[in-house]
């Protein structure tokens, strides 16, 4: 963000942040929600467990595979640690070693206030190297999705659920192109007592391409070599949509993106959740990496 | 700042039988960890002894010395203590045929 247009406490704090070795890699909203270097620990990523009534048995199975984010330092059996970029550590979801598996890692909150919202991340994927090949094509994706709720007072509430992911590659085609998904999957009731539902919203049909939505990420030479990419998403609580969505260098239209939607459920008020995961195309673990983590708001 | 301490769960209700191990855990940042096992259900047949192992990448295992009981009864649990691991750890065992249990591997672990 250059400051030379700004003036007054918009320049102060521009300038505050953009002297801050931290933050200044990020361009957040005015109010810092999180701020997550993996250095100081998981900040709040823990696993997204399935819902469940009286038995574990009830999770539905795709929920049941997922476990729990770790603190890596990317450690290589070729080259060591790699590290993250500016502390030895990074966030790891790590999937089951079978074509399709997928793990997810959720931060959970609520807001104070429907207005913008900014996600922001440094991230990179790459497949566990059990292989000396360059196995681009071993991770079926990466993404993220918020699960929003409005607040129960509000007349239009609704549980929104964005969802977007890196399609790296589909049965071994490589096709690196970005995905949302709309459509809604089937709820499931949990138990007996009528209080509990799940739905496999990640689930591997319905997704639609983003407009020119491919781009080739830097994905390096061989499997044990990664290289960080920075990632934005902006959603307004306010309209229940996105605002802007980048990559890298490339910025991506989303007039015609929508988000699941369902009715509001009946203990959800004024959730702001927020979700990374990591899907395998063969029986091999990916890896999603996230360096750092910022989550801001306008208000 | 209190130093980090963490619980992962690493194996939910996984029906372990024949050889079975937990997924790798990366956890060179914690001095020690405990490791417990608890059985969700009856165990069929006799219950094996679990080791710990150790590995410098996270694909080539090792045992690392210490091992527990795998609980022969619903909700009993087992743990091991380990320190000195190195970066990766996980829990295997090798069941009897016809020898099950459905288990909740849970690492605890402290900088």
């Amino acid at each position: 963000m250059s400051n030379t247009q700004l003036s007054g406490p918009e320049a102060l704090r521009t300038a505050l942040i953009s002297a801050d070795p931290a933050l200044s890699r990020f361009d957040p909203l005015p109010r810092i929600i999180s701020l997550d270097r993996f250095s100081t620990g998981h900040c709040g990523w823990s696993q997204l467990v399935g819902n469940y009534e009286d038995s574990l048995d009830s999770m539905l199975p795709a929920y049941a595979q997922h476990s729990s984010a770790m603190l890596s330092t990317l450690a290589h059996w070729d080259a060591g640690s790699h590290g993250g970029m500016d502390s030895s550590y990074a966030l790891k979801v790590a999937t089951h070693p079978r074509p399709g598996a997928r793990n997810v890692a959720i931060k959970r909150f609520t807001f104070r206030k429907r207005g913008p919202i900014r996600f922001e991340l440094y991230f990179t994927f790459k497949p566990e190297a059990t292989e000396l090949k360059l196995s681009e094509t071993d991770v079926r994706s990466v993404g993220f999705l918020f699960d929003l709720q409005g607040g129960d007072r509000d007349a239009d509430a609704e549980r929104v659920m964005p969802h977007i992911r890196f399609l790296n590659a589909s049965d071994g085609q490589f096709l690196q192109k970005w995905q949302f998904k709309r459509r809604n999957e089937t709820f499931t009731r949990i138990g007996t007592d009528d209080k509990t539902v799940s739905h496999d919203h990640l689930g591997p049909n319905g997704w639609e391409d983003f407009p020119d939505g491919v781009q080739r990420l830097c994905y390096n030479e061989i499997p044990t070599k990664v290289n960080w990419s920075y990632l934005r998403f902006d959603f307004d609580l306010e309209t229940m949509r996105p605002t802007a969505f980048s990559c890298n260098d490339r910025s991506f239209d989303v007039s015609g993106f929508d988000s699941m939607r369902m009715p509001a459920m009946k203990n959800l008020w004024c959730m702001l959740n927020f979700c990374l995961f990591a899907e395998t195309d063969v029986a091999k673990r990916a890896f999603l990496y996230v360096d750092s983590v910022c989550i801001s708001g306008d208000f | 700042m209190l130093p980090e301490n963490f619980t992962a769960i690493v194996a939910r209700n996984e029906p372990w039988s024949g050889k079975s191990a937990s997924e790798p855990y990366e956890a060179g940042w914690a001095r020690e960890a405990v490791i417990f096992v608890r059985a969700l259900k009856a165990p069929v047949g006799r219950m094996p002894t679990a080791w710990v192992e150790i590995s410098p990448d996270g694909m080539h295992w090792m045992r690392e010395g210490t091992s527990l009981e795998i609980p022969s009864v619903k909700d009993g649990i087992a743990a091991a203590r380990v320190a000195h691991f190195g970066n990766w750890l996980r829990l295997a065992a090798e069941f009897e045929d016809g020898a099950e249990v459905p288990v909740l591997v849970t690492i605890h672990l402290k900088a």
